[in-house]
């Protein structure tokens, strides 16, 4: 195919806005790079990133093989095997599927719905830093030799202060929770770009189907992240304080861990899999020549696989005593699991089935992932069979299950959409001189792999065993099994070679090399910083785009803002479902501003580690401080009221509406951060009814005035926070309500120290104190972070970036507040009514 | 495009019919922990729990016959007719999911 030739009139329009945007949209130079935002070059860093991670984990992943290829092997020591596959766990998981999910998501999805780039480019920029810095940290501890070595899911008490007393498990604890700091401001920022910043026209049943998948997963991490924040939260407290929330001799409970970690480790595996069948869903129809099959049939999967994968993380701890019955509700839920998932293969088959398809290297991707995943599909559905999962528990069988399902969801998909998309990421198409031979060694060495590893599973070998004896019968599996491994390596040394020859020798394409039929084809390639020149308006079904004649128009800037203003990244917001234009976004310019509040957050981290907590305090108010002052320069200084974008259509700037993307991102942050609170509550109702030695020697008690006197003081916030927005919109000066609100949230602040120094049993002495510590600070947390917020809105009140249009900061700070005070009531109920509680538990048997 | 849009609230309906599947699962496996702990009566803990079970599967059922029996707007075009078939297919979903996953383990032994 070759794309419409243009007139040289046509051509020197496109030409001349082509450079008015890189002008303002492109990165600059040299050390400027560090200052980037732009979603496709931090995207492509995530990508890269987690490539990188992947090729680690992959070597620690053959350092495992090699140690048990052989019986009585003495390459490694049991410590040093235990931090090798506990990273290398760790690795795969948190360094590279997540990542990579979350580059593949930043880099296409702004693409593929027709907007120019995601809503908070800056957070984008600060999450691909986090990320950075703390994959880097559990690096080098692993290169130090104290790498984490109690198994990518951390179970206590091995991981506690008694089994692991050096900083082991604090490496894992604080780098992986500073990794999953990016991930929830990503996940918040891809929610809210993707409702909200779609093409005009582009109403939610025209969205491309990959929209839907990546929505639904973003919508996941919002609920299934903070669960395991808590957790390590609260594990780290308890190593770092002694307060003991897994320690059951003193009211604890180490199955609350495995809880915690589980509410997050079962939706992990859809989170994983839901962006990569939108990547899968994307191609096939391309492939297939013909539209996919049973669009409206696969949302609907979709959000039942979302719910159902929540539902059912206790099959993970089937051996843990819990009754027959309730074993039951996860054993039937994992079975059923297999449905939505099955509508979805279904209609893949049946696209390719009506279709024309065609062969190329992606297809051979995705034919492996069908015969893996549904492999690793029915192994699953054979453990969430109790009798079974019994028998097979903590053996290399499940080890191979997770394998064949974690490649089948991941590895061959991306494998899939990594040559599909090349040539847009590159602008160059493939040679495929080794990508034949490549895949056939990966594909032929996991099934060596992994396949034979079910055998010795059932033969009763267990996982993480750090060598056997050579008596059991294991002997020539695993030996096989690591000869497969060391064959995929070297087939993915072939796909690098082969990636690496295409970027150098590929053969130059400037337009789509697929004839697909989804927006991202419908820019130059590869993509210019600004990706669209003008923004396409969406009137055609979601899979009937034209890029071949779209792009040429979109460059001449025939659609929406084809134009530049003031120097401003301009691009649409639009209404939810209808994708009616309802804003002018203005995204801010490159900034080094993310760098700096990751490194102050990385300082933070480290200084928890090296167990320096005034210096981590410090730090953690370094980072509070470098977002306000990151809120300083975002918006207008005034009013603009509507302006035009195109089409004869006027719309007014995001600063001046109610429902711009800075209020729909603290609605999700808050449902997010209103997710860990219930995790919380959920821990203190189990540690409860479920942890041994309750109730608690001494009576619990709490001061009845000081804790009214919280809550009072935190709905006082609540209230003024209302009173100034009142005051903006009425004109008059609003500085006395916030000094109100000021006052309230330092004396609450105050108060809630004072009552947590008198929590009687002590926090150190019973769980029953340590949990209503951490619901008091939780509380005492929220009013800080308030107190950040009236700086913000006094600062920017006095830079007049606030009137009566431009009232945002005042919403946001009122809507934060108001969560502040309703959480501070039910944390402060909870703690009021513990001795209750504990009454009641002299009711059992 | 249509003359009226789809109002953002109904985007929360979407996830409404799982949204009570959840609701059933998380108040039917406190109820069986609170039962077991307390060793309330087995007769009492399972009509505790198929009485859970029943409401849940009402309102799932209210849900479902409100949107399926709610005449079109014709105003709203193509994406309300979207919106009308994932909805109704979801709660269809969640009421099969849930006599599927919920019903039969309430016949097994209660506390054992």
């Amino acid at each position: 195919m070759t794309a419409p030739v243009q007139s040289p009139p046509n051509r020197a329009r496109a030409l001349r806005l082509h450079r008015e945007l890189v002008a303002i949209w492109a990165t600059g130079p040299g050390l400027q790079r560090l200052a980037s935002v732009n979603h496709s070059v931090i995207g492509l860093r995530f990508i890269t990133t987690s490539l990188v991670f992947f090729l680690i984990g992959g070597v620690l992943g053959m350092l495992t093989r090699v140690q048990l290829a052989t019986p009585n092997a003495g390459f490694m020591d049991p410590e040093t095997y235990s931090q090798v596959f506990s990273m290398h766990g760790s690795m795969m998981l948190f360094l590279f599927a997540v990542p990579m999910i979350e580059g593949i998501a930043i880099y296409f999805t702004p693409k593929l719905l027709g907007a120019r780039d995601f809503a908070f480019p800056r957070l984008t920029a600060y999450g691909y830093w986090c990320f950075l810095f703390g994959g880097t940290i559990l690096t080098v501890a692993l290169i130090a030799g104290v790498g984490p070595n109690s198994g990518w899911f951390m179970y206590t008490p091995l991981s506690s202060n008694v089994y692991t007393p050096g900083i082991n498990s604090d490496v894992w604890l604080l780098g992986v929770t500073f990794v999953e700091i990016s991930a929830l401001t990503l996940a918040v920022e891809i929610v809210v770009s993707i409702l909200k910043m779609r093409a005009p026209g582009m109403s939610l049943d025209r969205m491309p189907i990959f929209g839907w998948y990546i929505l639904v997963t973003a919508l996941m991490m919002l609920v299934a992240f903070p669960p395991l924040i808590l957790g390590s939260i609260l594990l780290e407290i308890e190593r770092a304080f002694g307060l003991p929330f897994f320690d059951p001799t003193r009211g604890g409970d180490a199955l609350l861990w495995q809880h915690l970690f589980w509410l997050f480790g079962h939706p992990d595996v859809y989170i994983i899999f839901l962006p990569m069948a939108g990547v899968l869903s994307t191609m096939i129809p391309v492939f297939a020549n013909r539209p996919l099959v049973g669009y409206r049939a696969i949302v609907v999967a979709i959000i039942a696989l979302a719910f159902l994968s929540f539902g059912i993380w206790v099959h993970h701890m089937f051996t843990v005593g819990i009754p027959h019955l309730a074993l039951a509700f996860f054993s039937a839920g994992s079975a059923i699991v297999a449905v939505p998932t099955a509508v979805q293969i279904f209609a893949w088959l049946a696209t390719l089935a009506h279709g024309r398809p065609r062969w190329d290297l992606p297809m051979l991707y995705i034919f492996a992932f069908f015969f893996i995943f549904a492999l690793g599909g029915l192994t699953g559905v054979m453990l969430a069979i109790v009798p079974f999962d019994w028998q097979a528990h903590d053996t290399q069988f499940v080890v191979a299950h997770l394998h064949y399902v974690a490649a089948g969801a991941l590895a061959f998909p991306m494998l899939a959409g990594l040559y599909y998309w090349l040539p847009l990421i590159t602008g160059r198409v493939a040679v495929r001189g080794l990508a034949l031979p490549a895949f056939w060694m990966i594909f032929v060495g996991f099934n060596m792999t992994f396949l034979l590893m079910h055998l010795v599973g059932l033969l009763g070998m267990p996982r993480r065993v750090y060598t056997y004896q050579g008596h059991e019968g294991w002997d020539a599996l695993n030996l096989f099994s690591s000869v497969g491994g060391f064959v995929m390596t070297i087939g993915f040394g072939l796909l690098i070679i082969d990636v690496l020859v295409q970027l150098r020798y590929g053969r130059k394409r400037r337009r789509d090399p697929w004839s697909a039929t989804t927006l991202e084809w419908a820019m130059p390639i590869p993509p210019p910083p600004y990706a669209f020149a003008s923004l396409h308006h969406v009137d055609e079904p979601h899979d009937r785009v034209a890029p071949a004649t779209l792009a040429p128009a979109l460059a001449r800037g025939e659609g929406y803002l084809g134009f530049t203003r003031n120097g401003w990244q301009e691009t649409l917001g639009v209404h939810m479902t209808s994708g009616v234009p309802d804003q002018l976004i203005i995204l801010p310019r490159a900034t080094y501003l993310p760098l700096w509040t990751a490194l102050a957050t990385a300082g933070a981290v480290l200084a928890m580690l090296a167990k320096l907590y005034l210096l981590a305090a410090a730090g953690a108010l370094l980072v509070g401080a470098l977002f306000v002052l990151g809120g300083q320069n975002a918006g207008l200084r005034r009013e603009y009221g509507p302006l035009p974008i195109g089409h004869d259509l006027s719309v007014p700037p995001h600063t001046e509406v109610a429902g711009s993307p800075p209020w729909w991102a603290l609605i999700f942050a808050l449902v997010s951060d209103g997710t860990l609170f219930t995790s919380l509550l959920f821990g203190t109702f189990y540690l409860w009814l479920s942890a041994p030695n309750w109730p608690p020697l001494a009576t619990p008690q709490t001061d009845l005035l000081l804790a009214v006197a919280v809550v009072a003081a935190l709905f006082a916030a609540a209230v003024s926070a209302r009173g100034s927005l009142r005051a903006i919109a009425h004109a008059t000066s609003p500085h006395a309500w916030i000094g109100v609100s000021v006052l309230a949230l330092v004396g609450s602040i105050a108060t809630i120290v004072v009552l947590i120094g008198d929590i009687v049993p002590h926090p150190r002495e019973h769980a029953l104190g340590a949990t209503a510590a951490v619901l008091l600070g939780y509380i005492a947390v929220h009013a800080g972070i308030g107190l950040l917020f009236l700086i913000s809105n006094v600062l920017r009140i006095g830079a007049g970036f606030v009137s009566a249009r431009r009232n945002i900061d005042l919403r946001l700070t009122r809507l934060w507040l108001e969560y502040t005070a309703v959480t501070g009531a039910i944390a402060v109920g909870l703690v009021l009514a513990l001795p209750a509680l504990v009454g009641v538990l002299e009711l059992r048997p | 495009m249509s003359a009226r849009a789809v109002p953002p609230r109904q985007l929360w309906l979407l996830i409404a019919g799982f949204g009570v599947w959840c609701s059933a699962l998380v108040v039917l496996y406190t109820l069986h922990a609170f039962g077991c702990a307390f060793a309330w009566p087995t007769g009492a803990l399972r009509l505790g729990l198929v009485a859970t079970l029943l409401i849940h599967l009402a309102v799932l059922g209210w849900m479902c016959r409100d949107q399926t029996r709610r005449p079109p707007d014709p105003e709203l075009g193509a994406t309300a007719a979207f919106f009308r078939w994932v909805i109704a297919g979801s709660l269809i979903a969640a009421i099969v999911a849930a006599v599927l996953v919920l019903g039969p383990p309430l016949l097994l032994s209660t506390c054992v």
